[in-house]
């Protein structure tokens, strides 16, 4: 009982705890009852999380901005910086370098759109990133028109797929910027910035914080990152199509708040991201050796997402709920408070 | 027989004193609540009769609010029991409508209004039974709030058919007083600082309407903090300290001083301030033009000095703190030097609710960084150690949740993180407010020190005696600055003085004059949809002349309809401050299942239909009921509907039924089919708009809180929003199949979007509560004539996506531009 309690503390403060469990259960669950399953076959899923994580990472900052921040233009990011990589690079080494520039300027771009619309002219964000997305589709199909093949530099190729002694190295890659997250939350004044902007916007203005510098921050970190993923991304599948960013809304949302990371704001947890990336993508891969049809992958995962928030809608009620005794709470909680007693 | 009249009159003798004047309505015992390890009420019993006025008093965090709460059945008490008229009931049957029901209103300190809606609609919400879902249905609110409204308060010329949204503070105090008055039935009514908002006359019109209707047996308890009021009005005096009864009885026994000693503090708790320092410093604000223009000279603050600002509340003195902390360019305000501010709303303005103590007074040093420095635990606790020795906050409660700590407490908090920042100017925004005395006196004993020690204080404060802390005091009336004080003439007579004698009405005029232009400007964003809509029309009947015929119109304007109906889903849905990303997925589920079940087995198809709505709404209730945010839940949802789709039909394919084809394929002679079907939808919407149900949904979409404590059931409202949504999607994934005859997962995915830009195009608030059905479905056909449109210019399709975002953006953007300031936030 009491080590009991001591694990739902340390866990309320550790949220990933419960996706590390998934993946966990998972694992077993397919190597009992599947014998295909193995550390390679972990490798191949890790490498595909990979990809997820690195749009997740993103998608958590712009989170964690609170007030139901959301980045909607990732999915169109990523199939745009797909597209532009095969229009910069052409397959050739020797253009890497301004592929990888011309990647990160869309990013920049794109984030400075997004937040000039969110932070100047005060449009909620995912009518901002949604409008974006419209715009970028364009741009899409443009470029759809205007590529010259579906070559892929090699050495880009390699980064995407390669492996060091069995790892992959876009492995090595996400989980060395999920520690870099880590490390920039915990450890740095932005971090603590970002955290006290998602909890209280009004308090943190008043703290001299200066909001909308990093909302702002957040939103073009999100497009710089996704804008990388469509860049390695290409380079995996050998090309672009239109679309391919698709999946990667709705699972980057997913990762984000399966991880742990609080969808009204204020906290994020990297790792959490990371290891929700690769429960997801093992749901998927399981669906796949069972033999779903892909309609029933989308309702797994739709039935997935909209379970975890349940339950973690029910976590965030309690603590606000317990919240309450410190006089004069604001109305919305009060709502909360006064919500929650019929149950 | 006998005997049984004898115990009768027993019990009659013993209960005579009780009865013979006052019956009891309702009385609470032994209510107790605890909150983890705090009891907020402790053993609290309280009886109210008919005809009492009963003064509840005790500072902020004494229990009053827990009290109350529990008293309207807004929460349950962890131990204790509630009776009526001598029956006791149980806490599991007992909420806010079951208190309606007992006669008990509550008038809250922060207002349950909403303020989209009409005076009278306000009065509708709290009476709702009378309503029917006719037209003309309003009259009798409009009736009734004109009534209510001149009882209370003779002459106060409110227009019951305006929004509560364009009513004064004090007039919207007014009309829940009233409405709480109103109410049939209603036995007792709880005014919660009733007169912080209002006048000295209103004032004394509400406490002669009290009086006159407790003498024909109405009970009230009246919650203030002006002592003075609680002394002349009530008949019964309760006081409340710690969560419990320090000291009931009667009003003749009392005075205020006693009172201030039963809650815990000596009369005069303020201590003057030491040694002034005033003029020796240099100044470090300087305010002229329009703020200082009544007393004819700029005022300025010098190092060392302890400012006031005082006034009847909301005369300018917040906006004045406001402009220190972030001067505007070439504004009447200019300052040397930093400023930090501490903010008396602890809960919406101070404090950060994930994080310990020790976070919350480390962030003042961090704003002031850079952004990639790093942060180190140890130097934040010896900073904060520092400041914390200074306020007498214990260090061993660094590591507890803020939100742990009592509101004194909170508050040492955020002035530890003032302290910590280390700026030379400090704003204090009502920072007693809320606080227990022994607080209040550590914190005028600060204030002192701070002020010694080199720093400014610019110091807004609720509570006139504090400002005797103060080495000059500057007195606000309609937003400017009426009088200074200073030293000896600093007392409360002189601020209440100069701050009645100086009520000037300049804030009207003021606004009146702006508002032309801006009227002008936002009333031609509104029209956007419809100008564009005609614009759009104009360019293809002058390219392409057939196009005006009825069968051009049909063609072109037959497809706008799926999205149209889409488009009614949304609204609904953002009237309620949600957004529904799955709706265009749900149409097309619906469109499949028409086609293939519907059409191969009638009475199956017809069943997994209404099953589809069920569920749609089931979400929305489940939204509601577990708090969790729409966007991600319906994001969600549209994959399963996009997965069950498929599973139904990989392909597209399929047939549309005869009959439903046969619906929406008729035709007049004199009219395209398309507008009249176009039309028929927006009239539905138009009507359930402005139906009650209508009036409810948005209320929810303002004020949830105001509705929950009518009485409303925000879930069951929730469902039926999304019922109402999804009947709508699922009548354009029916007209989808009808229109294409056949069917394809993938027709709705694109109106989502679509739909969310012509709701906000058509002027709905994304904040929720403000529906324009109208301008809805114009910016639906507008954009979906896009496509046509390009196509007419000669510009290539693909520009159509790029053409909706950027239209999007631009009305969002004018519609930023013109908006009332404060409407966004």
């Amino acid at each position: 009982m009491n080590t009991l309690s001591a694990f739902t503390m340390w866990a309320q403060k550790n949220r990933w705890i419960w996706a590390a469990i998934g993946v966990l259960l998972l694992w077993l669950v397919l190597s009992v009852v599947t014998n295909r399953f193995s550390l390679s076959s972990l490798s191949g899923i890790i490498l595909s999380a990979s990809f997820l994580t690195v749009v997740g990472i993103g998608q958590m900052f712009v989170v964690t901005t609170g007030r139901g921040n959301i980045d909607l233009s990732v999915a169109s990011v990523i199939t745009l910086s797909a597209f532009v990589a095969l229009l910069t690079i052409k397959g050739q080494d020797a253009n890497l370098a301004i592929g990888v520039v011309a990647a990160v300027l869309l990013g920049l771009a794109v984030g400075l759109l997004n937040s000039l619309l969110v932070v100047g002219l005060g449009i909620p964000a995912i009518i901002a990133t949604l409008a974006t997305g419209y715009v970028l589709a364009t741009a899409t199909l443009l470029s759809n028109k205007a590529i010259p093949g579906f070559a892929v530099s090699p050495a880009l190729k390699d980064l995407a797929t390669g492996r060091i002694s069995g790892v992959p190295i876009m492995a090595i890659i996400a989980i060395s910027g999920v520690a870099a997250t880590s490390f920039v939350l915990r450890y740095t004044v932005f971090g603590q910035l970002l955290s006290a902007v998602g909890q209280n916007r009004a308090a943190a203005r008043l703290a001299a914080i200066n909001n909308g510098r990093v909302i702002a921050a957040a939103f073009i970190i999100s497009s710089v990152l996704a804008s990388l993923d469509g860049l390695l991304l290409g380079a995996y599948i050998g090309g672009a199509f239109l679309e391919m960013g698709q999946p990667y809304l709705l699972q980057s949302i997913a990762a984000v708040v399966l991880g742990g990371t609080l969808i009204f704001g204020g906290s994020a947890t990297a790792l959490g991201t990371l290891l929700a990336s690769i429960l997801l993508i093992l749901i998927v891969t399981t669906m796949q050796i069972i033999g779903l049809p892909p309609g029933a992958q989308d309702i797994v995962q739709g039935i997935v997402v909209i379970f975890v928030l349940a339950l973690a809608g029910r976590q965030a009620l309690t603590r606000r709920t317990t919240a309450e005794p410190a006089d004069g709470a604001t109305p919305k909680t009060q709502a909360k408070a006064a919500a929650s007693l019929p149950e | 027989m006998s005997h049984l009249a004898v115990a009768d009159q027993k019990s009659a003798v013993a209960m005579a004193p009780a009865m013979s004047l006052r019956q009891e309505i309702v009385a609470l015992s032994q209510i107790t609540k605890s909150f983890g390890p705090t009891l907020a009420n402790a053993e609290i019993d309280l009886a109210v009769s008919a005809g009492e006025i009963i003064g509840l008093v005790g500072g902020n965090g004494a229990g009053k609010s827990t009290l109350m709460r529990i008293l309207c059945g807004a929460m349950w008490p962890t131990l204790g029991s509630i009776s009526f008229a001598g029956q006791t009931i149980g806490f599991v049957t007992y909420d806010t409508a079951e208190a309606q029901r007992r006669g008990i209103r509550m008038v809250h300190q922060e207002l349950s209004l909403c303020t989209n809606l009409s005076v009278a609609e306000n009065f509708f919400l709290e009476t709702p039974a009378d309503a029917a879902s006719r037209p003309g249905w309003r009259r009798l609110y409009r009736t009734r709030a004109r009534s209510a409204l001149d009882a209370v308060f003779p002459g106060n010329g409110i227009d019951v058919d305006a929004d509560v949204g364009h009513l004064s503070i004090a007039e919207r105090q007014m009309v829940e007083i009233a409405r709480a008055a109103a109410t049939p039935g209603v036995r007792l009514i709880v005014l919660d600082e009733p007169t912080s908002s209002l006048d000295l006359d209103r004032s004394k019109q509400l406490r002669a309407f009290i009086r006159e209707r407790a003498k024909a047996g109405l009970a009230f308890i009246f919650i203030s903090h002006k002592l003075k009021e609680i002394i002349d009005i009530a008949t019964q005096v309760v006081v409340l300290r710690n969560g419990r009864t320090s000291w009931r009885g009667d009003v003749a026994d009392t005075s205020i001083d006693r009172l201030v000693q039963l809650m815990g503090g000596d009369a005069n708790p303020v201590h003057q301030h030491g040694a002034a320092v005033a003029g020796a410093g240099d100044a470090v604000v300087r305010l002229s033009g329009a703020l200082t223009s009544e007393l004819g000279r700029d005022v300025e603050i010098a190092r060392g000095e302890i400012v006031g600002l005082a006034g009847l509340e909301g005369s300018g003195q917040k906006d004045l703190l406001h402009a220190i902390f972030k001067p505007g360019k070439d504004g009447p305000v200019t300052r040397t030097g930093e400023a930090g501010f501490i903010a008396g709303d602890r809960q919406k303005e101070g404090v950060f609710p994930l994080w310990s103590v020790l976070g919350n007074i480390s962030i003042g040093s961090l704003a002031r960084r850079p952004s990639l420095g790093l942060v180190s635990d140890r130097l934040n606790r010896t900073a904060a150690g520092d400041a914390a020795g200074r306020l007498r906050l214990d260090e061993s409660r660094f590591g507890s949740n803020i939100l742990e700590l009592s509101g004194g407490n909170q508050q040492k908090a955020l002035v530890a993180r003032a302290l910590v920042a280390d700026t030379p100017i400090i704003l204090l925004d009502d920072p007693t407010r809320g606080v227990d005395i022994a607080t209040k006196q550590d914190f005028y004993r600060l204030c002192n020190d701070i002020a010694r020690s080199g720093r400014t204080l610019v110091w807004h404060t609720t509570e006139d005696a504090e400002l005797l802390a103060c080495d000059r005091v500057l007195v606000f009336a309609g937003g400017r600055i009426v009088k200074e004080l200073s030293g000896e003439a600093i007392t409360e007579a002189a601020v209440v003085g100069a701050s009645f004698v100086h009520q000037v009405d300049k804030r009207a005029d003021t606004t009146h004059r702006t508002a032309g232009a801006a009227g002008l400007a936002r009333r031609l964003v509104n029209a956007a949809p419809f100008i564009g809509l005609a614009a759009v029309l104009a360019v293809m009947i002058t390219a392409n002349p057939a196009v005006a015929s009825i069968f051009g119109l049909d063609l072109l304007l037959m497809p706008a309809l799926s999205l149209v109906m889409v488009t009614a889903a949304q609204m609904f849905i953002v009237g309620g401050s949600e957004i529904d990303l799955g709706v265009g997925a749900f149409a097309g589920l619906v469109s499949v299942l028409s086609a293939t079940l519907l059409y191969d087995q009638p009475w199956l198809g017809a069943l997994a239909l209404l099953a589809a709505v069920a569920v749609y709404a089931g979400l929305g209730g489940l939204i509601q009921a577990r708090k969790i945010p729409a966007i991600v839940v319906t994001l969600g949802a549209s994959f399963i509907w996009v997965g069950l789709g498929y599973a139904l039909q990989p392909t597209p394919g399929g047939a549309s039924p005869e009959w439903l084809t046969a619906l929406f394929g008729w035709s007049l002679d004199f009219l395209p089919t398309s507008i009249i079907l176009i039309a028929a939808v927006a009239l539905v919407v138009l009507t359930i708009d402005r139906l009650p149900l209508g009036v409810v949904l948005r209320g929810f979409g303002n004020n949830p809180t105001a509705m929950i404590r009518s009485g409303w059931s925000p879930t069951r409202y929730a469902l039926m929003r999304y019922l109402i949504a999804g009947l709508f999607a699922a009548a354009a994934g029916l007209s989808l199949t009808a229109i294409n005859t056949a069917s394809d997962i993938n027709s709705g995915s694109s109106f989502t979007l679509l739909s969310v830009a012509a709701v906000v195009m058509g002027g709905c608030s994304l904040l929720g509560g403000v529906v324009s059905p109208v301008g809805a479905i114009a910016g639906a056909v507008t954009l979906s004539l896009i496509g046509a449109l390009l196509g007419t210019l000669n510009v290539s399709s693909d520009y159509n996506a790029a053409t909706q975002g950027l239209i999007l953006i631009a009305l969002l953007t004018l519609r930023g531009l013109t908006a009332d300031r404060g409407s966004e936030q």
